[in-house]
């Protein structure tokens, strides 16, 4: 008598998929539990400071939205990208090239608050469309591969922005960085006593921007169907290149706008080394939401709000915090692994 | 005039020998790659398995003072990630490029967390024990080929050496046809009698070793020390260089020979202080391997045909 049998489908009914789920996010927290150790620490203390600071303190929660936003954003471009068959992954670039372009029209004009943001919102969308926009035109061109060139486009663009901080945006002073920007372009404060911003806001709408396209708009429907099969769109009459290079032109957007919200809402100013990574876990969370626009909330303010509290655990308890790292993608990791445990099912009689 | 010329081959020879001595990590992963691609996997996580490659080889060094079982604990350490690299290609039959991607950020997290558990917060960074460049009498003091044919570091020569095992494993033997197999018609090798998962395991094996090794030559033949940013894209340059050399490890050998010598141009030029940043010209290399595989040039690349499609057997 077998006791595990195979299914001739994996198991998709909401109990199983959520039960995989949340299986893989205790065992990712369990593995991570061994890197506590390793550091003396107590694992169960350790993830009350992950947690406690950024859902349950005030002023940790206005951080946990500061951190949120850009995740959404960039999440965001991820869907519109991947859903539509474009496997982009530049978002790292898109990210500093929007919060150059934002801190050039912010330092290098002088327009009223009121008509300043729209010009932002406006510059910087078409700088990261155009930088994710080159990638798509060598895809639908010349059949260059885009997961590698948007990959390395990244390591450019950081290099860019390395070059405008160190040399024709540079403020007098010893760190390569710009000076501040004026205050009048910053985005409004919107919790009282905490740092939480505008940023937020704009995610949000985004968000229903971005659900509105996918699912109610003929646009959305067509990038769909390219992304699911590129010749039963060609044979329907959609331009599958033209399309391409739309969803190109909406991801790098989106991934602008997160940098935008960082220098305007965060940093007020641009330095080297703005984007940390954001770029990369940004993408994760569009994996844990998979690829749903209206999940990428919930997503990122769990992925932002680890990010604070590995800070505060940091300050705290001595853990680097380059431990969220490890507990972010394990947890997508053993979500992906955990397809497989679906293709059983456990025999009792 | 005498001088110029002299200044002029002096400047030629260092360039030469860097473009070869730069030239190797990429190799190493690539030839690796060649293999992993070859039986159908596309491993994006490469970047992430040199990064811990070049920690393994840092930290035993530090301990042991010994290149070579430095070279060999990245080795093991490229095969025992990989390894869960592949179980979730093959076997969970994930999407390769998803589980490469967030493998990078995981390998990022256990580098940064293992670096400043072993080494402490305070310490700088901590220098160890490199290859010397090999000295052969007489071969090395010819003029021009000397320096840069003769003088590099054993760890270059091995990586050459596999550059021609690689093509006759690949090409030569019962094995290498069948590892193609697995990653040009899968069903047809399983029918064949070939086992596809079995190839594509061992494909993406010999990618974590040499990716590895890979890690260990940035730390042991080039800078000698570690920091998180050691590996900057090189992974990634790599699989351009699969790409470039269409699949196969001498043309390969080829495309990371234009790479090195993008490198060491760019390096010389921002030693030298001249008008253009440094930043740009850092920028050449990523430039030059974007160009190289975008299809602008020399047509469209003919990949595996069953290229990054996980097989399930009926």
């Amino acid at each position: 008598m077998k006791l595990i049998e195979r299914r001739v489908s994996p198991a998709d009914s909401p109990l199983a998929v959520t039960t995989a789920m949340v299986g893989a996010a205790v065992v990712a927290m369990l593995i991570t539990s061994l890197l506590f150790t390793l550091y003396k620490a107590n694992p169960l203390q350790a993830y009350f400071a992950l947690f406690h600071e950024p859902f349950a303190s005030w002023r940790g929660f206005g951080y946990t939205l500061v951190r949120t936003a850009p995740l959404t954003l960039i999440a965001l471009g991820t869907i519109v990208s991947w859903r539509s068959g474009f496997g982009y992954l530049g978002f790292e670039g898109c990210f500093v090239i929007g919060a150059a372009a934002t801190s050039w029209l912010a330092l290098n004009t002088a327009f009223s608050s009121w008509a300043f943001l729209p010009l932002a919102l406006l510059l910087s969308f078409a700088a990261g469309a155009a930088w994710a926009g080159m990638v798509a035109l060598i895809r639908a061109r010349f059949g260059g591969n885009e997961v590698l060139i948007s990959l390395m486009m990244n390591y450019v663009a950081i290099l860019i922005v390395q070059y405008l901080v160190s040399g024709p945006m540079r403020a007098p002073g010893g760190v390569p960085e710009t000076a501040l920007l004026p205050r009048a372009t910053w985005l409004p404060f919107i919790l009282p006593g905490t740092r939480a911003h505008a940023g937020i806001l704009l995610a949000l709408l985004a968000t229903l921007l971005v659900w509105v396209l996918l699912r109610k708009s003929r646009v959305g429907y067509e990038l769909i169907v390219s992304g699911l099969s590129p010749s039963a769109a060609r044979f329907g009459g959609i331009n599958v290149g033209a399309r391409l290079v739309f969803a190109a032109f909406c991801a790098g957007g989106l991934g602008a706008w997160a940098g935008l919200v960082e220098v305007l809402g965060e940093q007020h100013r641009l330095m080297d080394g703005i984007s940390g990574g954001v770029g990369f876990t940004g993408i994760i969370v569009a994996l844990l939401a998979k690829l749903n626009p209206l999940a990428v909330i919930p997503a990122a303010v769990l992925y932002g709000g680890m990010t604070v509290g590995a800070n505060a655990m940091q300050r705290r308890a001595g853990i680097p915090s380059s431990i969220t790292f490890i507990l972010q993608s394990l947890i997508v990791l053993m979500v992906l692994a955990s397809d497989i445990f679906r293709r059983y099912r456990v025999k009792l009689t | 005039m005498n001088l110029h010329r002299l200044l002029t081959s002096a400047f030629f020879v260092t360039w030469l020998a860097a473009s070869l001595r730069l030239a190797g990590p990429v190799l190493l992963a690539a030839l690796g790659e060649t293999f992993a691609e070859r039986s159908g996997v596309l491993n994006v996580g490469i970047e992430g398995t040199i990064l811990l490659g070049a920690l393994a080889s840092f930290l035993t060094d530090y301990v042991t003072g010994s290149v070579w079982l430095s070279l060999f604990a990245a080795m093991f350490t490229g095969i025992v990630f990989n390894l869960l690299l592949a179980w979730m290609y093959v076997t969970v039959r994930a999407s390769q490029v998803v589980v490469g991607l967030v493998f990078n950020v995981l390998a990022i997290g256990v580098a940064a967390t293992v670096y400043r558990r072993a080494l402490g917060e305070s310490s700088g960074p901590q220098s160890v024990a490199m290859f010397a460049p090999l000295h052969v009498p007489g071969l090395s003091d010819l003029p021009l080929l000397g320096p840069v044919l003769f003088g590099q570091t054993s760890l270059l020569y091995l990586t050459l050496v596999l550059v021609g095992l690689a093509h006759f494993v690949l090409f030569h033997t019962s094995f290498g046809l069948a590892l193609r197999a697995a990653g040009e018609n899968p069903s047809a090798a399983d029918a064949a009698g070939i086992s596809v998962g079995r190839m594509r395991y061992i494909g993406v094996l010999i990618g974590g070793a040499t990716a590895g090794m890979a890690g260990a030559y940035l730390v042991l033949a080039q800078i000698g020390l570690f920091r998180e940013s050691i590996v900057s894209g090189q992974g990634f340059i790599a699989l351009g260089i699969v790409i470039f050399g269409r699949w196969s490890p001498w043309k390969a050998a080829l495309a990371a020979l234009v790479f090195g010598a993008c490198d060491a141009l760019q390096l010389s030029l921002q030693l030298g202080g001249g008008n253009v940043p440094p930043q740009l010209l850092a920028s050449l290399p990523y430039v030059v391997t974007i160009l190289a595989i975008s299809g602008l040039f020399g047509g469209r690349a003919v990949q595996p045909a069953a290229l990054m499609v996980p097989y399930a057997k009926e």
